[in-house]
């Protein structure tokens, strides 16, 4: 709290290392089960495209039009073996235009919001 | 606790700023389903003071509590003469106003090589400077709830004081009100004024929260939720709304049991509190109860 405190008051100057900012590319889809979604991310270096490898990276939803009300819990994403690839298995609570919230804790923090539309299939 | 147990109580300190704002003006007579509008004016322009103009968070959210309490007293002022539903609607076609002007917005820099700014319907990334400074999800939630706490402070010394008569005397009859001398007009356009920068505080923290914003934040959704949960929580304290975000968000929503039909079961409550507790669960009189109860203690 006197940190989080401190920081306001101070105006603290952003770290180098938080101010990285990272990229990715998310394909996302529909299981078997309605709602259940498996995504694929790629995730990268912002200005240089390098791809990030051996990063902790949770994924998270909100729903852009009921923003706070949907808490989806976040899950954490596992690499893969291509290089800067992670999946994860996302659980929605209903079908329309979510916000997908990754995370990142490693190499560097960062948060990457990516739009997601999931769609009530045709049966 | 992990992180997702900080996220959804942030959030519920986050809503709780909008209850507030939309629980002001209802004790004040008013049903505002507009609130939403103001914590938009709040996120964009908090987000723009620090993402784009280098402002530290406490100036953005100073001149974002300003912004809102302006757009509020511009809506009031041809509005605040209405009554009941003519207000309720006024208000809901001024938001929605509020939110085509958001996806109108395109204002856009370059910063360290990235473009930011409000990029109209594809939203306003990069809002980072909480990210940027290493907050933890705890210390943000410290942060929010202390400023919070510092709110309801505000709204319990207003309850005692000659103010917070006069606001609930105009709420329940605004003709004896002037009779005694209230100008009626001119306290509402600053109860109004009020209300538009406490939910621009909160929009100011809930852009620094996500990171992100984008015009379908803002829309009827947001302000129908922070007009119900003064209804649900009750109108006779400012805990009242509080309740009722706890209700909703902490409640229904984190347990889960009501996956999906969640917006049914909340919206049932609603309609069955507003038959049974026309004022809430908290309202004027289990509030006396209480005072009179612990005066005799």
């Amino acid at each position: 709290m006197k940190r989080a405190l401190a920081l306001m008051l101070l105006g603290a100057a952003p770290t180098a290392a938080l101010a990285q900012r990272l990229d990715a590319e998310v394909d996302c889809k529909p299981t078997k089960h309605d709602l259940v979604y498996d995504c694929r991310f790629v995730l990268k270096e912002a200005k240089t495209g390098k791809l990030v490898s051996g990063a902790e990276l949770a994924v998270g939803a909100d729903m852009p039009s009921m923003p706070m009300a949907h808490n989806v819990k976040p899950v954490k994403a596992a690499p893969s073996a291509a290089p800067g690839e992670y999946t994860a298995r996302i659980e929605l609570e209903m079908f329309g235009e979510w916000a997908l919230k990754l995370d990142v804790r490693k190499p560097v923090r960062d948060r990457i919001v990516k739009k997601f539309d999931a769609r009530e299939p045709s049966r | 606790m992990d992180e997702f147990a900080f996220g959804v109580l942030t959030n519920i300190a986050l809503f709780s700023f909008l209850a507030l704002s939309a629980y002001l003006l209802l004790i004040a007579g008013e049903m505002s389903f507009g609130q939403q509008a103001f914590f938009g004016v709040g996120a964009y322009a908090a987000g723009i003071g620090t993402a784009m103009w280098g402002w530290p968070l406490p100036l953005a959210a100073a001149f974002a509590m300003a912004l809102g309490a302006g757009a509020a007293w511009l809506v009031g002022l041809p509005t605040i003469r209405l009554r009941g539903l003519y207000f309720a609607m006024a208000t809901l076609a001024a938001a929605e106003m509020f939110r085509i002007l958001f996806e109108l917005l395109h204002y856009r820099r370059e910063i360290d090589g990235d473009l930011v700014g409000p990029d109209g319907t594809q939203g306003f990334r990069g809002i980072r400077w909480v990210l940027e400074r290493g907050f933890e999800p705890h210390e943000f939630l410290a942060l929010v709830t202390a400023i919070l706490a510092l709110v309801l402070a505000g709204f319990a010394l207003v309850a005692r004081s000659r103010l917070g008569a006069r606001i609930r005397m105009v709420g329940e009859d605004p003709e004896l009100a002037a009779v005694f001398g209230v100008d009626v007009a001119r306290l509402k356009l600053g109860v109004v004024a009020a209300a538009g920068a406490l939910a621009a505080l909160g929009g100011a923290l809930y852009a620094h929260h996500n990171t992100y914003i984008e015009p379908r934040n803002f829309d009827i959704m947001l302000g129908v939720h922070s007009l119900a949960y003064g209804l649900i929580g009750g109108l006779g304290t400012a805990a009242g709304p509080l309740l009722g975000v706890l209700i909703d968000i902490g409640l229904l929503e984190s347990l889960r049991v009501f996956q999906g039909w969640r917006m049914v079961v909340f919206g049932g409550l609603v309609a069955v509190l507003l038959i049974v507790r026309p004022r809430g669960l908290l309202d004027e009189a289990v509030v006396n109860r209480v005072k009179r109860a612990m005066s005799t203690r």
